[in-house]
């Protein structure tokens, strides 16, 4: 049927004559998770049907799985059905699933919520069913997800938005540091006491390092995917990181992440201009959302102010993008004691704050291993 | 008809207490200081900012650049009193 497809192909670079392939032209747009049904889809018939003895995973799809993963794409489940049949799926598929919405409800609200709950945009779902009720219905209420047949699911590898140019160590992790992300923050949830206690008692490791030439890709990655922890109006491109790798006006540091749960990787990234004796100024400071609550911020925002203090800058500002999906930097920065002047927000809508550096700096966890800073 | 100042107080300090999963901050102290004495980080931030958001319609976020009124519960509720009626004439 036409107009189910129609969703499938909305995104099709239009107007292109040199794009006019035979397989469809659809998904130009970046896939960060793919939301998948259970009957039918996933599995070669109906888990309710038979519960103690399930149908088989569907295996064309569950190898789309497992590719897509490779590529640092995410999973997740949206069914009818009880939680159970996510623990089967997962089992016959042995794919990670960073989330499970399992129930009766709407569809499109089961994947409003996976996306929150992922700190990813409902533009970067693509959502499969072979139901074309549901279709319809996540269709008409979330224009922006990407809505796919099963027999669509089979050719998206072959289709730009599932094919980062990219593929960076922490990407092809990504599904199982979502699924340790849920084993810590169900622990969190249980546990008394304040966060630094949680991150002290969870073994929480945090590394700030002077950034190499191998870190470019990641560097890049972080700057295009990050929004909520992410101060800079445009991301860098690969070039510029580059040049400020090369300069020695700049400094450029990442910052990696682990704990008893996990080794995130590298989660983190800040450039610092060196002024003499003068302000210093941040550019970006960046950190992957999947790090939210864990520090990393802190500990930059930190280890900025110490390494320009070392350097004997009088003052550090970082000029941040004012939104409201970037709420968790802003915060930071006024726990760092960081202030712009009220009502200052240029066109760009960015603002400049900043701080002294005399008197008491932000201090750093020690489980902040921080590099001392160029000489 | 809003609500007076130390009974958004008292209300905040149970919101705060939610949505950081530390029921010993339901006894914060009014003038203590949220990032510095209660502990409070950027994730917990946001987390209070969307229920005071949801509960009195006042958008801390949009009307404070620096976010002055997080420093104490006393100055969030103040805030909130100041702005709770819409956006003064």
């Amino acid at each position: 049927m036409a107009p189910e497809r129609r969703s499938a192909y909305s995104r099709s670079p239009s107007g292109d004559p040199g794009n006019t392939q035979a397989s469809p032209p659809a998904g130009t747009k970046p896939v960060k998770c793919v939301i998948w049904d259970i009957d039918n889809t996933l599995i070669s018939g109906v888990y309710l049907e038979s519960p103690d003895d399930p149908p088989p995973a569907d295996p064309e799809l569950a190898a789309v799985l497992r590719e897509l993963a490779g590529r640092g794409i995410l999973h997740a489940l949206a069914s009818r059905n009880p939680p159970e049949a996510a623990d089967y799926v997962r089992r016959a598929t042995g794919a990670q699933f960073a989330a499970a919405e399992c129930g009766w409800g709407s569809k499109a609200a089961a994947i409003g919520r996976i996306a929150a709950g992922l700190g990813i945009g409902t533009d970067a779902i693509a959502f499969v069913d072979d139901d074309m009720l549901e279709r319809a219905e996540v269709s008409a209420a979330l224009p922006e997800v990407l809505v796919l047949t099963p027999e669509d699911a089979a050719e998206a590898p072959q289709w730009p938005g599932f094919s980062p140019p990219v593929i960076t160590a922490e990407a092809r992790r990504r599904g199982e540091l979502y699924a340790a992300m849920q084993r810590r923050q169900a622990e969190a949830a249980a546990f008394g006491g304040s966060r630094e206690e949680f991150l002290r008692r969870v073994g929480t490791r945090i590394a700030i390092a002077p950034a190499a030439a191998g870190d470019l890709p990641r560097l890049h990655e972080l700057a295009v995917r990050t929004h909520q922890l992410n101060s800079a109006a445009q991301p860098l491109t690969l070039a510029e990181f580059g040049g400020l790798l090369k300069s020695a006006a700049h400094v450029v540091a990442t910052a990696a992440l682990a704990d008893d749960f996990a080794d995130d990787g590298t989660v983190g990234a800040a450039v610092l201009e060196r002024n003499g004796p003068g302000q210093w100024l941040a550019p970006a400071v960046m950190v992957s959302c999947r790090a939210l609550g864990r520090g990393v911020l802190d500990a930059l925002l930190a280890w900025l102010c110490r390494t320009a203090a070392r350097g004997g800058a009088s003052a550090l500002a970082v000029p941040c993008l004012v939104t409201e999906r970037n709420l968790p930097m802003r915060l930071a920065l006024a726990a760092a004691g960081m202030r712009a002047e009220p009502g200052a927000v240029a066109a760009d809508g960015r603002a400049l704050f900043r701080r002294d550096l005399g008197g008491d700096l932000p201090g750093l966890p020690e489980w902040v291993s921080a590099w001392e800073g160029p000489a | 008809m809003s609500l007076p100042e130390a009974a958004v107080t008292a209300e905040l300090r149970q919101i705060l207490a939610e949505v950081t999963g530390r029921p010993e901050l339901a006894g914060l102290p009014g003038q203590a200081g949220l990032f510095t004495e209660a502990g409070l980080d950027s994730l917990g931030g946001a987390l209070l900012l969307r229920q005071v958001r949801r509960r009195y319609g006042v958008d801390v976020a949009a009307e404070d650049l620096n976010l002055d009124a997080l420093q104490t519960l006393d100055t969030l509720a103040a805030f909130i009193c100041e702005h709770q009626d819409g956006p003064a004439g």
